[in-house]
């Protein structure tokens, strides 16, 4: 569209500048979302999530093999935004439903798409034993120090002093606990082949939270076992921050609760790095 | 007159506090969570306990256990949590605690609408837990029914020891309503029978039963008294609070009058039967509702919950039309009020049931006015259902469409 505009004399000026029929379209929507325009707030950064999922499963070349598992949460409507088979599995139980298609269909690629919410308290269970199964599933494992949907609730990821609409007088350690490391304590399963915890709130941690989700899918692929990708991620409407300040409020108030970094990496990972 | 406006999820944490609700545990679920923020909000300022569970399995597990030490315990929740409630609704009926269950209906099956009103629980709340064991349930038709039915959920989870249901739906415990202050009708909250101080021998070797006075060969050396001894059937045993002065024991599984498992055959079938009995034998003094007869009237409508506010509507209205219905507004729905609905049925020719489901209760109308027509040898009213499974409320046009 812009070259048709462009000048001659500007376009002389610019020699390097391709004739519309030569461009190459270098960033595009990937194939692995669909049209929908998402429900999420400005400012969560859910979307950039998803369009990295989506990257990677294009990259892959697995779109047509690949199943989505939904949670209950802000991430309900997941099954709707990619342009894969989805199905919303009841709250917490996803990596339980995600097994039971893995089992049956061992060739296609699983993912589930996780709240800290449904992941790190009602799916405890789930994960854990999905983990201590060493079942060939990718899981993606959003980490915004809240219940989103239900309205900000305090999460098991919530960082003391807080406040919350269920911790009104900020988390307090001595009644509601500590904020939980689910992705150390999988680290250190066997069935585990690949955990890191990434973030959200830079352009070079988006980066490599890509990689991070590309070897979390790989390890499947090489049917090593689970892949879990921790993300901390911004939820403005319920810090009731600005979209900028609640990146501020990841790098500042959540990294050094929940340190970046790759905590397991299996051997046969390591080439693809 | 002194009026406020508010939602009958404060008027239900108001209402629980004021009967001396002394613990909540809850997992944040719509429509519930603002019962759960209430609670968490309040408790702390009058000593007493709030807990953010990991899970509804947990919340409810918490309440059991604090209940069984004593405490006034609540928890809320609804569709999806009250279906991970199943099983500890068994277990808090075999160990016949004292506990408050809020259910606010949304639509289901699944997560269905998590903000949409349905009335789908009525018999899930009934035989929602394996064995099909009775429990109580209240439906609360206003905002201040939420703050009175909650006192009276209260007085009797205590006096029967049993689980009892709060079942408002979700346009209910959300919807904001002007309430008159004078509305609020306390109650006198009853306490659970407790066992009196330990009693020292009488120097025959046999033990006192602190429970009896009398000497009890029956009771095991460390036993002060029978923990799950009833006396009728249908008595209910007083209870000594763990940690308290007795040796307190409970096993989920069948069970002895030590509290110890049993597979005794008449042990086993006293024991179910007095579950069933000490409930049943107790319909009538739990049969709460609003009539409002006509005596010109052919139809009665009979609703609850949200429902039942259209109803009024309709028969204030069915007056002004010359075509007058009476309504029935029921605020227990298990056990059946059944000496209420068969007074109310008495002298119409029509019975409309309306609610947000496919006609649960309707089952159980037409069950008891059939059944009394057929042994009176009379002809039982026309029974209808007034149904919607839309998300939208029945409205007060519905129900005059019902009248003939």
């Amino acid at each position: 569209m812009t070259v048709t505009q462009v000048s001659t004399t500007q376009a002389k000026s610019m020699p390097s500048l391709p004739r519309l029929e030569e461009m190459q379209v270098v960033y595009k929507k990937p194939e692995s979302l669909t049209d929908a325009h998402t429900h999420y707030c400005p400012g969560c950064t859910h979307g950039i999530i998803h369009r990295l999922i989506a990257e990677v499963i294009d990259e892959l070349g697995v779109r047509e093999r690949t199943i989505g598992v939904a949670p209950v949460g802000c991430a309900v409507f997941a099954y709707e935004y990619f342009n894969v088979d989805g199905c919303e599995a009841a709250h917490g139980r996803a990596p339980a439903m995600a097994t039971g298609l893995k089992r049956v269909m061992p060739n296609h690629i699983i993912f589930t798409y996780q709240g800290d919410g449904d992941l790190a308290s009602i799916g405890g269970n789930e994960i854990l034993h999905a983990a201590g199964r060493g079942e060939n599933l990718t899981v993606i494992f959003v980490n915004n120090a809240v219940y989103g949907m239900t309205g900000g609730q305090m999460a098991p990821t919530t960082p003391p002093g807080m406040v919350t609409t269920s911790s009104p007088f900020g988390r307090d350690i001595q009644s509601q606990g500590y904020p939980m490391h689910i992705t150390e304590m999988l680290a250190i399963m066997p069935g585990v082949a690949y955990a890191a915890r990434r973030s959200m709130h830079s352009v070079a941690e988006i980066r490599k939270t890509k990689k991070a989700i590309r070897l979390a899918f790989e390890a499947q692929l090489k049917n090593l076992g689970l892949g879990i990708v921790e993300i901390l991620s911004s939820c403005p409407t319920n810090w009731h921050l600005g979209p900028v300040e609640s990146l501020d409020f990841i790098r500042d108030r959540m990294i050094p609760i929940f340190p970046l970094g790759e905590l397991k990496v299996h051997e046969a990972l390591k080439q693809s790095k | 007159m002194t009026r406020e406006y508010i939602d009958g999820a404060s008027a239900i944490a108001r209402g629980a506090l004021k009967a001396g609700c002394n613990f909540f545990a809850g997992y944040p679920i719509s429509p519930a969570t603002p019962i759960l923020l209430h609670m968490l909000r309040e408790l702390p300022k009058v000593g007493g306990v709030g807990i953010q569970a990991e899970d509804e399995i947990s919340a409810i597990s918490m309440c059991i256990g604090a209940a069984m030490s004593g405490a006034s315990a609540m928890t809320a929740t609804s569709g999806p949590g009250i279906s991970l409630y199943s099983e500890n609704i068994g277990l808090a009926i075999m160990g016949e605690v004292p506990l408050v269950i809020v259910d606010v209906m949304r639509m289901g099956p699944a997560t269905g609408g998590a903000t949409t009103a349905a009335q789908g629980d009525i018999q899930f709340v009934r035989w929602g837990t394996s064995g099909g064991y009775p429990i109580v349930a209240l439906a609360p038709s206003s905002v201040a029914e939420c703050y009175t039915l909650a006192q009276r959920a209260f007085d009797i989870a205590e006096r029967l020891r049993t689980p009892v249901f709060l079942l408002p739906d979700k346009e209910m415990v959300m919807s904001m309503a002007t309430v008159d202050v004078a509305e609020y009708e306390d109650i006198e909250v009853g306490k659970r029978p407790l066992v009196p101080a330990p009693r020292a021998g009488n120097g025959s070797g046999v033990k006192i039963n602190a429970v009896t006075g009398r000497p009890d060969p029956r009771l095991r050396p460390e036993e002060t008294y029978l923990p799950y001894d009833f006396d009728p059937i249908d008595a209910i045993p007083a209870t000594s609070p763990f940690g308290g002065p007795h040796i307190t024991r409970f096993t989920t599984s069948s069970h002895d009058e030590h509290g110890f498992l049993t597979k005794d055959p008449v042990k086993v079938g006293r024991l179910n039967d007095h579950l069933r009995l000490k409930i049943e034998n107790r319909r009538h003094e739990l049969e709460f509702g609003r009539l409002e007869r006509h005596e010109d009237a052919k139809t009665l409508f009979i609703s609850y919950g949200t429902t039942a506010r259209a109803m009024r509507e309709a028969v204030e209205r069915s007056h002004e039309s010359g075509e007058p219905a009476s309504g029935l507004t029921l605020h227990t729905l298990w056990p059946v009020p059944e000496n209420l609905i068969l007074a109310a049925a008495e002298g119409h020719e029509r019975v409309v049931v309306a609610e947000l489901n496919h006609g649960q209760y309707r089952r159980e109308i037409e069950r008891l006015l059939y059944k009394h027509a057929a042994q009176n040898r009379q002809a039982p009213p026309e029974i209808l259902g007034l149904n919607r499974v839309d998300g939208e409320l029945i409205t007060p046009e519905q129900f005059l469409e019902m009248t003939p």
